[in-house]
């Protein structure tokens, strides 16, 4: 794939930056072919591989640390039992 | 909500849509509320209301569709209805937003920070939670929509009311505020800038 198909180019033609294929990739907008492009890019782009590679350690980390609170185990009854009677 | 049209359910249906689609999303709820108010007993209250809003409001629901969404919509509303009015802390985002920030020529420094991978990886406790706690509300909530829930940018959006030039700017803030936080706990465990 040479440079001249990047999939991120929009229709404007614009000159897509590091930044807004990183970003893409990370909040998960990118299509399969644009990771495939992006992968590629990394082989020979330092800042991109590195800030990749931070970037999406902490975007683990924020899933295994920051998710998964148990909900009290009250709650779904009391929920289930109020709507019970307004129904 | 979404301009949908009036669902006609029986009171079975709306029972079945209740515990079917809206309930096995209380996971995410309960840790989306908690993550707003910082507070256990507040974060039940606000989750009870969004379920109770959801069910009264169950015909504008339109069955089989993003009830994730749907569900993440009313709890944000209420938040900022119910709770946010409440407390005293007004919101410090300022919301001049630049969305125009991709035309700056200093991507490079933009894309570098001095926090490392390594020093990430000394992060077993509560740092991530901490740091994540103490953003901003508005940029904490993209944080969790995108990065601990997996929401596109257009259902983001939705949920937020603002365009999604807003919700990708902001996630573009708000990761850089995270790594801000981040480099300084990094600091403080000892590893030094490169
Ligand atoms: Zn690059």
């Amino acid at each position: 794939m040479s440079l001249l198909d990047n999939p991120f180019a929009g229709s404007s033609g614009n000159k897509i930056s590091c930044l807004e294929m990183l970003q893409a990739i990370l909040d998960g907008d990118a299509t399969e072919e644009q990771q495939q492009y992006f992968r590629k890019h990394m082989d020979e782009c330092l800042p991109c591989y590195k800030a990749h590679e931070l970037d999406m350690q902490i975007k683990q980390l924020l899933k295994t640390k920051c998710s998964g609170n148990p909900v009290p185990a009250d709650l779904v009854e009391k929920i289930k039992r109020q709507v019970n009677s307004i129904s | 909500m979404e301009e949908t049209p009036r669902q006609k359910y029986t009171e079975k249906e709306k029972v079945e849509v209740f515990n079917n689609e809206f309930l096995p999303h209380i996971n995410s709820m309960y840790n989306f509320g908690y993550r707003l108010t910082l507070d256990e007993d507040d974060a039940k209250d606000l989750v009870q209301d969004t379920y109770l809003k959801a069910y009264r409001f169950i015909e504008s629901f339109q069955k089989g569709t993003n009830a994730k969404a749907w569900l993440f919509r009313i709890l944000k509303n209420s938040f900022i209805n119910d709770y946010r009015k409440k407390s005293k802390e007004p919101s410090k985002v300022d919301y001049q937003e630049v969305e125009s920030y991709y035309n700056s020529d200093d991507v490079d420094r933009q894309i570098t920070t001095d926090l490392r991978v390594e020093s990430l990886q000394d992060m077993i406790g509560d740092e991530i939670s901490n740091a994540l706690n103490s953003l901003d509300v508005d940029f904490r909530t993209v944080i969790i929509l995108c990065d601990l829930e997996g929401f596109k940018y257009d259902e983001m959006a939705k949920i937020l009311d603002i365009p999604i030039g807003t919700v990708r700017s902001r996630l573009h803030r708000a990761r850089n505020l995270l790594k801000d936080k981040l480099s300084v706990y990094a600091k403080k465990m000892g590893y030094k800038n490169p």
